[in-house]
């Protein structure tokens, strides 16, 4: 089915971009990849964070001095400035006069929730006027009444968003949520590793590929796939049609046949040779391939998960005015444009395409399925329903007696 | 009325406010134990006796709920077993490594003890966290190791005895085992040194004299004389190994979580703060009792801790 408005996309940690000039990831991305491998993909950070308070820099609930925006999102997750390049956190405050904090310190959504919970359950609102979240986490926040709705009267670009992601129904008349990026769980793999293309899910769990895979910390993308695999109706998940893709999981994992579950961090074991194939998010696989020829990303024969990750706004969010400056900004196709062209997801703003056709050095990337599927391709990709409370709770205990061992 | 200015030395004057003096001198650590350890480990009782009030919400009630302890022993037992192993493997490995060491620094370092010590305690100075994620690139499939152990022709034997694990060796039991050790190993060392530091080198001589090989004067001498060492260095690594987080997390895979990993999916991921703080308790107190074990009718004068 195609991606319909019940989105609720997933996706754990956000990564990619980190391109040189636009289109040419190289040393200096990888290096700072392998960096925030080692900030934090690890959950220590995460754990001590959550103790604390506020974002960093910041404590207690005040922060957001004065007109400052502060927006918490995934890292590498927007177009960074170069010499001579500056990126569009820098060109925002340049053209607004807005200043601008831009705290990439999401490393994984649920440790952000235990982070901001406190706060949020008391009451107190938190420093950030904006956050990016993935679809089911902003699902989470506005059934606990969490968020604020956007100030979309003052977001005329606001129209410029994609019809297929317009109105999730977690949020009908699209008045807490905005998407940020969308993008694809699918299969990652090295070529050379495999030996052979892959094609669909059962290839990870090939005996020829026996300690060279892993799959995704995000249950819905993994469990997504899996399902899929299993001919399951993914839009509608129940615990009893979930039940074969568990055991399958969880077999694969005693038996070594997948040595890890990852959030962003499988690239680095992509690249290093670790792992010969894995389940991995489009955008993050494109800009691999630029430094290694031999990865490919594929959206397995039964289906890949489609996810969105979304901007929303914490209760007692001040600033209302910036945040909206900043919205109609991100949704004006030309900045857009370089924001996709950065991180290569597929951007939820109409025009995209057109932008990155005019120019020559972008022109290739207004023809990546990827990034902009067509309508066959759309077919294939699946939004990974609703779970209610207690159905989620009972999935998350199960997935973590599988991925925690 | 002018005191005298040297009141310790007056045992027979039970002045007060002299005799609280060094109750003054523990206030501050005493203070930092009771504020930072204590009443947070006693938080946790009723927690961990508690239910949540919803799935999201930080509120519990408490209900006296003993089953938390059961569910968690039951779910998780396993992965306390095995941090426990993990801990003792990693602990014996590195008396392995600490004790040669320990007496080439004491017996044969010379001027240049300062520097081993010093050597023994670098790796330290970075942080843990880094040093997990530098045994990646040493351990990973194209890494330095394998590739030693395959021009050896180890691989298959290795495989066999369940070093490898499919002829890799990055996120597996070993891979955890050689991160804890590499930790824990300055830990072991140091009391070692220190202990070995008391030990009259003519004892040595002695033994020399007498005809004693190597093997039997380091049995006979050298061991028993550092075992206060020993058990200083075994407390110092066996409770930081048992509890750790970031070598699982790193240089394991799936099937080799331990406890610390458990407690922090608990906590975090899956919001069930009750049965996390049970968790923590159980592994608290069997901590304890290892503790007690090892100093059981040792007075602490014993331990030569650095």
């Amino acid at each position: 089915m195609a991606p319909t408005p019940q989105n609720n996309g997933c996706r754990g940690v956000a990564g990619a971009a980190a391109a040189a000039a636009p289109f040419r990831s190289g040393r200096r991305a990888f290096l700072r990849r392998l960096a925030w491998g080692a900030s934090g993909a690890v959950l220590l950070p995460g754990l001590l964070q959550a103790c604390g308070r506020g974002p960093k820099g910041t404590s207690g609930a005040g922060g957001g001095r004065g007109g400052e925006l502060v927006i918490s999102t995934f890292p590498l997750y927007i177009d960074p400035g170069q010499p001579g390049a500056p990126g569009s956190v820098e060109r925002f405050q340049r053209e607004t006069g807005i200043q601008l904090r831009y705290l990439e310190d999401i490393n994984d959504v649920r440790q952000f929730f235990a982070r901001i919970q406190p706060q949020l359950a008391a009451g107190r609102p938190l420093s950030q006027d904006l956050v990016v979240l993935t679809g089911w986490m902003a699902q989470r926040l506005i059934a606990l009444g969490w968020l604020d709705p956007l100030p979309l009267e003052q977001v005329p670009n606001a129209r410029n968003l994609i019809p297929s992601l317009r109105n999730p129904a977690w949020d009908p008349q699209q008045r807490y949520s905005l998407p940020w990026q969308s993008g694809i769980a699918g299969i990652a793999y090295n070529i050379k590793a495999t030996g052979r293309e892959l094609r669909g899910i059962d290839d990870l769990f090939d005996p020829a590929l026996k300690g060279r895979v892993s799959a995704l910390l995000e249950m819905r993308d993994t469990m997504g796939l899996l399902m899929l695999a299993d001919a399951q109706d993914i839009t509608r998940p129940t615990w009893a049609t979930a039940q074969s893709s568990f055991e399958r999981l969880e077999k694969a994992r005693r038996d070594g046949q997948i040595r890890r579950f990852t959030g962003n961090d499988y690239q680095n074991d992509l690249l290093s040779g670790n792992l010969a194939a894995c389940m991995g998010w489009s955008g993050d696989v494109a800009q691999l391939a630029l430094e290694q020829p031999e990865l490919r990303f594929v959206v397995p024969e039964s289906g890949g998960v489609l996810w969105a990750d979304v901007m929303v706004m914490p209760r007692g969010s001040r600033h209302h005015r910036e945040v909206a400056q900043w919205l109609n900004w991100v949704y004006d196709p030309v900045e857009a444009a370089r924001i996709a062209a950065a991180v290569q997801y597929i951007s939820p703003v109409e025009g995209v395409q057109q932008v990155l056709a005019k120019t020559p050095a972008t022109a290739a990337l207004a023809r990546n399925p990827l990034m902009f599927p067509d309508a066959a391709e759309q077919q294939r990709l699946h939004i990974f329903g609703p779970l209610s409370d207690a159905e989620e709770a009972r999935w998350d205990e199960r997935f973590a007696r599988i991925t925690e061992g | 009325m002018r005191r005298q200015p040297t009141p310790w030395r007056e045992p027979r004057r039970p002045g007060g406010q002299r005799r609280l003096w060094p109750l003054w001198l523990l206030a501050p650590g005493l203070l930092w134990l009771l504020g930072l350890y204590v009443l947070p480990l006693l938080a946790l009782v009723p927690l961990s006796l508690s239910q949540p009030l919803s799935r999201f919400g930080l509120e519990t009630v408490f209900t006296g709920r003993v089953a938390n302890y059961l569910e968690v022993l039951q779910a998780y037992g396993p992965i306390l077993a095995r941090s426990g192993g993990y801990a003792v493997v990693a602990t014996a490995l590195g008396l392995l490594l600490a004790y040669p060491l320990a007496c080439v620094i004491r017996f044969r370092g010379g001027r240049w003890q300062p520097l081993l010590i010093g050597l023994v305690v670098l790796p330290s100075l970075s942080s843990y966290l880094v040093r997990a994620i530098a045994w990646t690139s040493l351990l990973g499939d194209q890494g330095p190791v394998l590739a030693l152990v395959s021009a050896l022709g180890l691989t298959g034997p290795l495989d066999a005895l369940g070093v490898l694990r499919d002829g890799r060796l990055l996120n597996t039991a070993t891979a955890v085992i050689i991160g804890l050790t590499n930790n824990l190993l300055p830990f072991l060392v140091l009391p070692l040194v220190v202990a070995m530091e008391r030990i009259d080198p003519r004892l040595l001589e002695a033994a020399a004299d007498l005809h004693a090989a190597p093997w039997r004067c380091f049995a006979q001498v050298v061991w028993p004389l550092s075992r206060p060492g020993l058990a200083a260095g075994i407390l110092l690594s066996l409770i930081p190994a048992a509890g750790d987080l970031v070598n699982p997390l790193i240089l394991g895979g799936p099937n080799e979580r331990m406890i610390a990993n458990t407690i922090e999916n608990l906590l975090l991921v899956q919001m069930q703060a009750p049965r996390a703080a049970a968790l923590t308790l159980v592994l608290m107190a069997l901590i304890t009792v290892a503790v007690l074990l090892q100093l059981r009718g040792r007075g602490l004068e014993e331990l030569p801790l650095p």
